[in-house]
């Protein structure tokens, strides 16, 4: 049976995704990515791999999405490599054809796609500025001595949120502080938090866009109840989180893939290679560019960083 | 006697004066040197030089300047501070020779204009020829020769970007921003070079015809006093009809384009989408958002 796999490689998360010809997913994972992708996704391979290995599969579409797809493209031999927003649109309109809005809050990101009739009309993404993702709560936890997982659930237990600054990570960190030695219950802070993820986001990416119902939530801050609470009291409407809503960018770039004109051959074994990554400054011009050289087996596979054609290792290999 | 050399740092109005600057001290018999596109080592004199909260493409004007700096005899820096009555301009533009001056304190020649206090072109580039020892006559022949050149030259481009928009079928984005953003190797290149190998072509803000810039610029603005940014939104409402997307950008952090940004945004009835480029070297937020802002084009066309 021809089935095609989707890899989602973010700051924080990896998440993997095998389908078959109609959209089902065979086979799921999601693992942390601990700062080194390559080993990530080949632990992602072998984790896939047991989930459908009674199954007779030949995967003939690959497809990468998330910030680090372009390495790990190249490494799989991907039929196609697009950006986390279109992947994370064509997942979620496969399994909610009718969605206006999608809200993501990742690790080290947020974004907003709006969508009107199946296709999508608008982003934004935070721009120079974290405040409000996945990273600031889980520094705010550790601060706090809470796990991050059960921020949520706390959360909720709060009837009187504390406001805390929104504007600025910053701000709210000093804030939070200040909250805390003022004597406020840890549940209020923690609720105040929430809201404060919300309303920065509504104000930074969310500025100015008209946000339509049915309104998706996912990436991992969607996993905490208490933003998605918030969330709602805020637009005045339901967020749905979907139980796989992690999955939406795999399942997207999977679905791209089956879609793709050009086919690819993927082999399970790939996890037996060696890939190795290699920065090197480049000193033919005045740039110093820094080249990121990618190689199989000891054997150089591809290379990009070069702002001009002097540090064009591919071209000069061939 | 050996020929005068003026340096020219290749960074902000440099793009909006190029003709204008080359042949007029040309025609005068001096010889010109350019400073070379951006690169890392001008950025990084450039930021050594500037005060923390200056926009990028100020920091790179100095990184420019240092460049220049023994290379020859003047440095070119204007002091602009109003081209048309009742406007204005960042005040980066007319604070600049002062700056430059105070940081290096090398030979500059200056290049003066205030409308408002009877500082028009002509007396700019009177003084700037006088100081350089040139006689009036031939200074005023020299200016308006050059003035004839910069006008064949822009009438060129503009119409080379018609056919452009005439002739091909591909997905047309129009840059809008500063020139010296638009043009600069790493502000509005490292852009340029994504829409290419996504086969895009690209519209520039800046090659545009100002015969209807008053009525133009109504449409989205009514009330705006930033010259350059009223040229920025005239050409957007001239341009929206015909391109599929607008990618607005800004050097980080500029207050007048924060200011006409929104008001862009929130009036043009096309997608668009703004870049902030700043000094750091990560172009993978970029890329995403270039990439993405494509899928939303074709998809539109396709629903068509």
């Amino acid at each position: 049976m021809n089935a095609y796999l989707g890899i989602d490689i973010g700051s924080i998360s990896t998440k993997g995704v095998i389908i078959d010809e109609e959209n089902h997913i065979l086979a799921s994972s999601y693992l942390w990515t601990k700062g080194n992708p390559i080993e990530a996704v080949k632990q992602l391979i072998k984790e896939l791999k047991k989930q459908v290995c009674t199954k007779n599969l030949s995967i003939i579409g690959v497809g990468t999405t998330g910030s680090a797809r372009k390495l790990i493209g190249t490494m799989l031999n991907a039929n196609i490599i697009k950006n986390e927003i279109t992947a994370h649109a064509v997942g979620t309109l496969s399994l909610y054809p009718d969605v206006k809005t999608i809200f993501e809050i990742g690790g080290q990101d947020s974004k907003i796609i709006l969508i009107e009739n199946g296709i999508v009309v608008d982003y934004a993404m935070n721009t120079l500025c974290a405040a409000g993702t996945g990273a600031f709560l889980s520094s705010q936890a550790t601060r706090l001595g809470v796990p991050v997982e059960e921020f949520g659930k706390i959360a909720l237990t709060s009837k009187n949120p504390t406001k805390i600054a929104a504007r600025c990570t910053v701000f709210a960190e000093s804030d939070l502080v200040h909250k805390a030695q003022m004597g406020y219950q840890k549940a209020d802070i923690i609720a105040g938090l929430c809201k404060s993820v919300v309303a920065n986001y509504l104000n930074n990416v969310g500025k100015g866009k008209k946000i339509k119902a049915p309104i998706i939530f996912q990436g991992g801050v969607s996993k905490n109840i208490g933003v998605k609470k918030a969330f709602e009291e805020e637009v005045g409407c339901e967020v749905i989180v979907d139980q796989n809503g992690h999955l939406m960018g795999a399942l997207g770039i999977a679905i791209l893939s089956k879609k793709a004109p050009i086919k690819t051959n993927f082999q399970f074994s790939i996890t037996e290679d060696q890939f190795e990554t290699r920065g090197i400054e480049c000193n033919r011009c005045s740039n110093h560019c820094e080249i990121i050289c990618v190689s199989k087996n000891k054997k150089l596979i591809d290379a990009w960083g070069n702002r001009c054609s002097n540090g064009d290792i591919m071209s000069k290999q061939r | 006697m050996n020929k005068i050399t003026i340096g020219i740092p290749k960074a902000l109005l440099y793009y909006k004066y190029k003709d204008l600057w080359i042949n007029f001290l040309e025609e005068l018999g001096c010889e010109v040197i350019v400073s070379p596109n951006t690169n890392k080592q001008i950025l990084e004199d450039g930021v050594k030089f500037s005060m923390d909260e200056a926009c990028l493409a100020m920091k790179i004007y100095l990184g420019h300047i240092y460049y220049l700096i023994d290379k020859c005899d003047y440095i070119l820096v204007p002091r602009i501070k109003c081209i048309k009555k009742h406007e204005k301009l960042c005040t980066n533009f007319s604070a600049l020779y002062d700056l430059v001056n105070n940081v290096f304190d090398k030979n500059l020649i200056h290049y003066n204009l205030d409308v408002e206090h009877k500082e028009d072109e002509l007396y700019a580039f009177t003084t700037m020829g006088l100081t350089l020892g040139f006689p009036y006559r031939k200074i005023v022949r020299a200016y308006q020769n050059a003035k004839e050149k910069e006008k064949f030259l822009k009438e060129r481009r503009i119409s080379k970007q018609k056919s452009l928009l005439a002739s091909s079928n591909k997905i047309k984005i129009l840059l809008a921003g500063h020139p010296y953003n638009l043009y600069d190797e790493f502000i509005g290149k490292q852009i340029e070079k994504i829409l290419e190998e996504n086969h895009i072509d690209i519209i520039y803000s800046d090659q545009y015809d100002d015969k209807y810039l008053e009525t133009e610029v109504k449409e989205i603005s009514p009330k705006n006093y930033w010259t350059y940014n009223k040229e920025i939104i005239a050409s957007i409402v001239h341009y929206q009809d015909v391109v599929d997307g607008i990618i607005l950008m800004t050097s980080f952090p500029c207050g007048p384009d924060s200011l006409s940004n929104e008001m862009i945004i929130r009036n043009v009835k096309i997608p668009i989408t703004n870049l902030i480029i700043d000094e750091g070297d990560a172009n993978t937020g970029l890329l995403t958002r270039i990439e993405s802002f494509i899928d939303i084009l074709e998809e539109r066309r396709k629903a068509r």
